[in-house]
């Protein structure tokens, strides 16, 4: 590797309690709240949904939009893994974390967001399953992915932290990474099989919606674009939460392997536009979008997002300009979000007369965890190697470690012999 | 009783006060009558009962000439039920009744004699009020009255008449004697005089203050009042029993008696199922009521309306057979097709305007934050860089 | 190579073949138009006919008693009228009259008991059934996780959702199947005065709808029954004056929604073997690179001195 990211290094300089964490922390317990209240209360009062709209932004946006955001432990996964870009590996760690968040986050407001939650068990037994759901694919998959291969691909950051804090611990965790390393295939085989079904399924849930979706979102290939939309959304959110970082905590950036994912994320998007309205064109209902309503204009809205996100991408990595990358993958990521959330809102037509607007209360549940998603991320790359950062950021880890502790300095020196 | 002796009339006013009849009475009539006739009446179109009374008042009473034919007398009778004022008040002394065969004190040579009296008198003022339906068949030889057939008696009544009102059902279009198989031809009035305003009162028996409000209109205004196409006056047969019902309520929501006696019927639910044949009957039963006392009517006791004023349902649709209504308007409030769910409320969209500002503020403070061009790639660090202090790295 | 390495790529390369073609064949021969789910021979259902309906809404007022429904005393209706169907009004009539119009009509709403319904292929726990016998669709309290999948999918946004509250059902129509195992009608086609919804066996319901199209040709819109084809068709079937879409029943295509995404899904996850080919060969593929990237981890450690990252 002759590119920057080198090695995972945690943000050892900054503070972990920071401003930023205890708003975001505040924001979470204000939506931990409205979630009681919405428990006691009912889904009514605490949110904007009414039978013409059952669906809220929980489901549509917490779950559709930000788990495909999270797919970058999938996309960039199969990207280093399957195809071998070795250069993605560097990325692998904060992809998974911020996978494992979206995730875990999402599944949070998906209990919160069903009527009946406590009848969730019946997920425990297969012989009840209705295999004809897509919605029991979702809510099976996601819960297994999260559980386990997406968990399981994040525990060697914390394994290794604990290795350089804990000595006692050190022979129970070689074990536990030798068990890791063993059947390591075999788990991230999963966690590519498994979100690739249930991004699928994702998009196979507004199928069965039939007509009431609008013509210029309803397509049979509807989990086939979700799942593509959900590969490059992980990318444009991977490499933009990259650059984002690497702006607030002055970390240096790997331009090679940027721009590989640039033109990946690029590639994956100009494709997809493409299929998506050659599809239309096939089942001719492409003149729809060019009638004069609301819904034309979304659909060209993320059109020319997209399209803007490609020559953004494409633009920025010819001339290695972040600005124009970091704007490009914005693009891509509301983008992907904006096509993956109007098929159940704004493109559902429930019946004329019928209008849905999330409430306050709603807003700020949904808020509050992503909040908690965030304030997350910041920890456990503060607290884990995660971030990748040149060699040198590592040695000024151990630097600076060596002078706030001997104990701690003394787990890394031992690494070096 | 009148008299044939040429006595001149006075105003009605006057007559009542030389009877005795309170001014509080005369005065309560006229609010009768306003309450029986809100609108399309030009008599009581007036600020209040006092200036009422003062129209009224001041008019001379009409002549009034009543033929019976194939009655009941169920009209007449129903020209009793009124107390304020009471039948003699109203005959002598409102309006001055020159012929009634079953009021009048005189019968056989002396009733003929006040009849042509009367008629002569009055020629051409007197208001000839008809009850019973007139048989035509065989040149109307089943009624014969005084000898002469009754189609002939009316013709020759009517000939004089200033107007002509047919009372009741029978009068209006045939009535009970006209339900099929009509074997004596019974027709209403309005078929045989032709020449002359006819306005019929439907009704078996309908309510006497229509026919007074009616007789006391064309006495004090001198015309009378808006009919529709059926010749009845618009104040009293313009709706359908069933707009005005008091147990539209019940159904509306679907309460209905089934069975007479039944739970519905004692809670006084609606009598569709029953029979009723409200909604295709005009009358205003529903909110005159009858014998001065509210809530005696036909619904209001229980019993289904029959249709008594509509020709082609009253004696003809059985009286327990239902009837479609598809005439009946739909009401304005009724759930529709599509009802509109879902508002937006101002702390929503703010928050939602909140969000997206900041985001979208902290995404373009970003982006300006780094830098366009990023530096050629920096060298991997080697083997000979591992000890000692980096530059690049530091505590910031 | 050895025999055994030989052997061991001669396993794979045939697992990886035999599986394709097991994938192959299902997924291409699955038939591309499955079977499309027909109705029981002993399917109930209703027959409505609009031109015969008065609103009075005594079907209304029986449905509530039936079901033992409250009255819906929430200021967002009529009196104790809904202005629409909700967790309190399993049926309801409905006006359709544009303003200024001569012509409207009114129209019931309620459960269209789907042959083939949307709601049951979507409900993930099977809370929402299909009785093979009479076609009712029903919902079980014990199954359902409150997801609301089937408020999205029912093309007629029949079910309804009890917003507030803890303890929040699915409620909507289910022909009053506690009245049919006592063998009495359903509730509203018992007490219309009118007989404008009536109650039978599905099949003869639509000779009767028949019958009544042919006796009085131009009457009915299009001369046609709603609900024998469409959307797959529907156990509650309805004679209208007016155009369907007027009264809120959608030009569906023959196809149910379900039968169509079905045909989708099969080609996919029959016998769950594209997953698993696709598992099965990406697992091939990174094992081999597993082994690539252990070396390259091991050349790092040598050169960094620290110890590998996965």
């Amino acid at each position: 590797m002759t590119g920057n990211w080198q090695r995972a290094v945690p943000v050892y300089n900054q503070p972990i309690r920071t401003r930023a964490l205890y708003v975001l922390g505040a924001l979470t317990g204000v939506a931990v709240l409205l979630a009681l209240y919405r428990v006691f209360a009912g889904l009514g009062p605490a949110s904007g949904m009414n039978d013409a709209y059952s669906w809220g932004i929980w489901k549509t946006f917490n779950v559709m939009v930000l788990t495909g955001l999270g797919s970058g432990g999938f996309a960039v996964g199969i990207g280093a893994w399957v195809f071998y870009r070795q250069r993605l590996h560097s990325v692998m760690r904060a992809a998974l974390l911020i996978s494992f968040l979206a995730y875990f986050c999402g599944l949070i407001l998906l209990t919160i967001d069903v009527g009946r939650p406590w009848n969730l068990y019946w997920m425990l037994f297969p012989w009840n399953w209705n295999t004809h759901s897509p919605l029991l694919e979702v809510m099976v998959c996601m819960s297994v992915y999260a559980m386990f291969p997406l968990a399981v691909e994040n525990v060697p950051p914390i394994l290794e932290r604990l290795y350089d804090d804990r000595p006692s611990l050190r022979p129970l965790i070689e074990r536990a990474m030798g068990i890791i390393a063993k059947g390591y295939p075999y788990v991230i085989g999963l966690a590519y099989a498994l979100p690739m079904m249930h991004q699928s399924s994702l998009g196979a849930l507004m199928l069965l919606a039939g007509e009431r979706v609008h013509t210029l979102w309803q397509t049979p290939w509807l989990p086939l674009l979700y799942v593509w939309a959900a590969a490059f959304m992980g990318y444009a959110c991977v490499a933009g939460t990259l650059l984002f970082c690497s702006l607030m905590w002055k970390r240096a950036r790997d331009m090679q392997v940027l721009t590989e994912m640039s033109y990946i994320t690029a590639g994956l998007i100009a494709s997809w536009w493409l299929f998506r309205v050659g599809d239309l064109m096939y089942r001719n209902r492409l003149r729809a979008a060019f009638a004069v309503n609301p819904y034309s204009f979304v659909f060209w809205l993320e059109m020319v997002l997209l399209a803007g996100s490609v020559v953004f991408l494409v633009v920025s990595s010819r001339k290695q300009n972040t600005q124009l990358m970091f704007h490009g993958h914005l693009l891509a990521a509301i983008g992907g979000a904006l096509y993956r959330f109007n098929p159940t809102t704004f493109a559902f037509q429930a019946k004329p007369g019928a209008f849905y607007f999330p409430s306050a209360i709603e807003i700020l549940i949904s808020l509050g965890f992503v909040a908690l998603g965030i304030a997350g991320f910041m920890a456990a790359v503060k607290l884990l190697p995660i971030l990748p950062a040149p060699l040198s950021e590592w040695r000024g880890m151990e630097a600076h470690g060596k002078a706030r502790s001997g104990l701690v300095a003394q787990g890394y020196a031992a690494a070096q012999d | 009783m009148p008299n044939g002796t040429g006595v001149p009339r006075q105003s009605i006013a006057s007559h009542l006060k030389r009877c005795g009849f309170q001014r509080r009475d005369f005065l309560q009539l006229c609010t009768t009558l306003m309450v029986t006739a809100p609108v399309g009446l030009a008599l009581t179109d007036k600020a209040n009962a006092l200036e009422v009374a003062e129209a009224v008042g001041k008019t001379r009473r009409p002549s009034v000439i009543w033929l019976h034919f194939q009655d009941c007398t169920g009209c007449s009778e129903t020209l009793l039920r009124t107390s304020k004022p009471d039948v003699a008040d109203l005959i002598l002394n409102v309006i001055s009744l020159d012929y009634h065969e079953t009021l009048m004190a005189a019968s056989g040579t002396q009733a003929e004699a006040a009849l042509h009296h009367a008629m002569k008198e009055n020629a051409g003022k007197y208001v000839l009020v008809c009850e019973g339906s007139i048989p035509t068949k065989n040149n109307g030889a089943y009624l014969t009255l005084g000898g002469k057939p009754g189609l002939q008696l009316l013709e020759e009544v009517g000939a004089n008449a200033a107007a002509v009102i047919a009372m009741g059902s029978c009068a209006s279009w045939g009535g009970v004697p006209s339900a099929d198989p009509n074997p004596t031809g019974a027709v209403g009035v309005d078929s045989i005089i032709k020449d002359k305003p006819v306005i019929n009162l439907p009704g078996c028996p309908p309510n006497p203050y229509a026919l007074l409000a009616v007789v006391l209109e064309f006495a004090v205004m001198g015309k009378l009042p808006a009919v529709d196409a059926h010749k009845r006056p618009t104040f009293a047969y313009d709706r359908f029993i069933h707009d005005h019902c008091p147990r539209r309520g019940h159904f509306d929501a679907g309460r209905f008696a089934k069975d007479f006696g039944d739970e519905g019927h004692r809670q006084g639910w609606c009598l569709y199922k029953l029979g009723c044949k409200g909604p295709v009957t005009h009358a205003a039963c529903s909110t005159r009521h009858f014998n001065e006392i509210p809530d005696v009517w036909p619904i209001g006791v229980g019993a289904p309306c029959v249709g008594c004023t509509e020709k082609g349902v009253g004696f003809s649709i059985p009286i327990f057979q239902t009837v479609d209504i598809h005439a009946a308007t739909p009401p304005e409030a009724f759930p529709l097709v599509h009802a509109p769910t879902g508002t937006v409320s101002t702390a929503a969209a703010a928050l939602v305007g909140a969000i997206v500002g900041g985001v979208g503020t902290a995404a373009v403070m970003a982006s300006k934050r780094l830098p366009g061009k990023e530096p050629a790639v920096t060298p991997s660090e080697t083997n000979s860089e591992v000890t000692g202090k980096s530059a690049k790295s530091g505590g910031e | 190579m050895n025999r055994r390495d030989a052997l061991r790529k001669l396993a794979g390369g045939g697992a990886v073949a035999l599986a394709t073609g097991f994938v192959s064949t299902t997924a291409l021969t699955a038939p591309a138009e499955a079977e499309p789910v027909r109705a029981s021979k002993e399917a109930v259902g209703m027959l409505y006919d609009a031109t015969r309906c008065v609103g009075c809404q005594s079907c209304v007022a029986a449905c509530a008693e039936a079901n033992n429904l409250k009255p819906d005393t929430r200021l967002t209706g009529l009196h104790q009228a809904s202005l629409d169907l909700n967790h309190l009004t399993k049926n309801i009539i409905k006006l359709y009259k544009p303003t200024g119009a001569s012509t409207w009509s009114y129209v019931k709403q309620q459960c269209m008991h789907c042959v083939d319904p949307a709601c049951v292929a979507g409900c993930s726990f099977h809370a929402l059934t299909k009785d093979p016998q009479t076609g009712i669709v029903a919902w079980d309290a014990s199954k359902c996780s409150g997801c609301r999948y089937c408020q999205i999918v029912c093309p007629y946004s029949v079910p309804r959702f009890e917003w507030e509250g803890f303890n929040p059902k699915i409620v909507k129509c289910e022909m009053c199947r506690h009245r049919l195992a006592e063998g009495k009608e359903p509730a509203c086609t018992s007490v219309c005065p009118t007989h404008a919804v009536i109650f039978g066996k599905r099949e003869e319901l639509l000779a009767e709808a028949k019958k009544r199209i042919a006796e009085n040709p131009g009457k009915y819109f299009e001369d046609r029954v709603y609900g024998d084809k469409e959307g797959g068709g529907t156990q509650v079937l309805y004679l209208s004056a007016v155009p369907f879409e007027n009264i809120a029943l959608p030009e569906l295509g023959g196809e149910s929604v379900a039968q169509s995404s079905l045909k989708w899904q099969r080609k996919i996850y029959q016998y769950l073997a594209v997953p698993a080919v696709l598992y099965v060969s990406m697992v091939g593929v990174m094992r081999h690179n597993w082994k690539h990237h252990q070396e390259h981890l091991r050349e790092e450690e040598e050169k960094t001195g620290l110890r590998p990252q996965l």
